[in-house]
């Protein structure tokens, strides 16, 4: 459409810069806010409490017991995880390869005995959710949980312990995990809750 | 979507000197927008913004055994609460002695639990609580009583193995114990 004269109509226009400027900058803080979730070992389901204790994200250790008492192992980060894996091998005399290596620090966590360890890493990623993980050995002639604790806290030294059970565990299957770690000397842990307000009753 | 408004030919320019300030390119911005939108959405959904929270637990060292059942000895009778936690969310507690009489039944809920711990810390002085979880009780009765020993400020309290004597009680209270 072609205007003549002095009346020409402009369609009105924003400057997106700001905008664009703003987009990014949250953008950038979000991208570097972020760690990413990995898919977890075991769904449990956390009892709940007031308890207002925040855990770090970086140098935690969860003891997962599910329903069925069985325990399972995870860390927060791939170094630490990687270097625990190490302190294991070099421990009990058993070399890993690198993709292996590489496997164990992309898995967030683990329930199986040693013995069968090294074909769950070699187990493709996408097919170790099918992979049976019948929970790590706490009772019979070793203590697997004891041993995977002690070299977590060796590798890193201000290691904290987390035991996250599910609200529907008996009482029996978190006692062996608890006496596992008062045995090596680990009396400082951390119950893992969900939120509750005060007000709420205990659900019964 | 780049406008070339206007060429920079010095004879325009100095024709448009009184335009000043206005720039020769201009971007539009809207899709650049769309995009870091999109991304902003899809990082903050994938934000993990629960942060796991906890109860502090802290045990008493194994070894002292001995010196532990002399300190329990050595509160008053008066001073002490057991709670016993069985199966079934039941939950039983005396004062003091285990009684045949003493074994009472409380519920869970705020009703209950808490306003019984509320008496017993207003009216006792330096209490001293016990929790007796069942080995077959559910794992989330022990941290209702953890939670409700940090609500009710009381600091001393002792996790414990339910002894043989109270589960005798119980029985000849009539409550069904289970065998081990």
């Amino acid at each position: 459409m072609r205007f003549s004269g002095v009346f020409r109509p402009k369609t009105p226009q924003i400057d997106m810069t700001p905008m664009v400027d703003m987009a990014f900058l949250l953008v950038t803080f979000f991208l570097l806010a972020t760690t990413f979730k990995t898919g977890e070992v075991v769904w449990v389901q956390m009892p709940r409490s007031v308890a207002g204790l925040n855990l770090p994200m970086t140098d935690l250790l969860t003891i997962s017991v599910d329903k069925k008492g069985q325990a399972y192992l995870s860390m927060t980060s791939p170094q630490a995880r990687r270097a625990w894996l190490q302190k294991h091998a070099q421990v009990n005399q058993i070399t890993y390869t690198e993709e292996e290596y590489k496997a164990f620090e992309l898995m967030s966590g683990f329930g199986v005995p040693m013995s069968q360890l090294r074909s769950l890493l070699q187990t493709p990623a996408e097919e170790r959710k099918r992979f049976k993980q019948n929970g790590i050995p706490i009772k019979g002639d070793k203590n697997e949980l004891a041993d995977w604790v002690i070299l977590a806290r060796v590798t890193i030294p201000r290691l904290r312990i987390a035991i996250k059970a599910d609200a529907n565990t008996p009482f029996r299957q978190v006692e062996d995990v608890i006496n596992t770690l008062t045995d090596i000397n680990v009396l400082r842990f951390t119950l893992i809750t969900q939120p509750k307000k005060l007000e709420d009753n205990a659900g019964y | 979507m780049l406008d070339i408004d206007e060429i920079p030919n010095p004879n325009r320019m100095r024709r448009m000197g009184k335009e000043k300030g206005k720039a020769g390119i201009t971007t539009d911005m809207n899709s650049m927008v769309d995009m870091a939108f999109l991304l902003l959405t899809f990082f903050m959904l994938s934000t993990t913004m629960y942060r796991p929270r906890g109860m502090e637990l802290v045990m008493p060292v194994p070894d002292d055994a001995e010196t532990r059942t002399q300190e329990v000895q050595a509160v008053k009778a008066s001073q002490a609460l057991t709670f016993i936690a069985m199966p079934e969310n039941k939950l039983y507690y005396y004062r003091g002695l285990p009684t045949p009489a003493g074994i009472q039944s409380v519920s869970y809920d705020k009703t209950g639990l808490r306003q019984l711990l509320q008496e017993f810390v207003s009216e006792t002085e330096k209490p001293v609580v016990l929790l007796k979880p069942h080995p077959d009780c559910a794992f989330e009765n022990l941290v209702i009583l953890i939670d409700e020993m940090n609500i009710n400020r009381i600091a001393r309290y002792a996790i414990d193995k339910v002894s043989e004597e109270e589960l005798a009680l119980l029985r000849a209270a009539g409550i069904p114990v289970p065998t081990q």
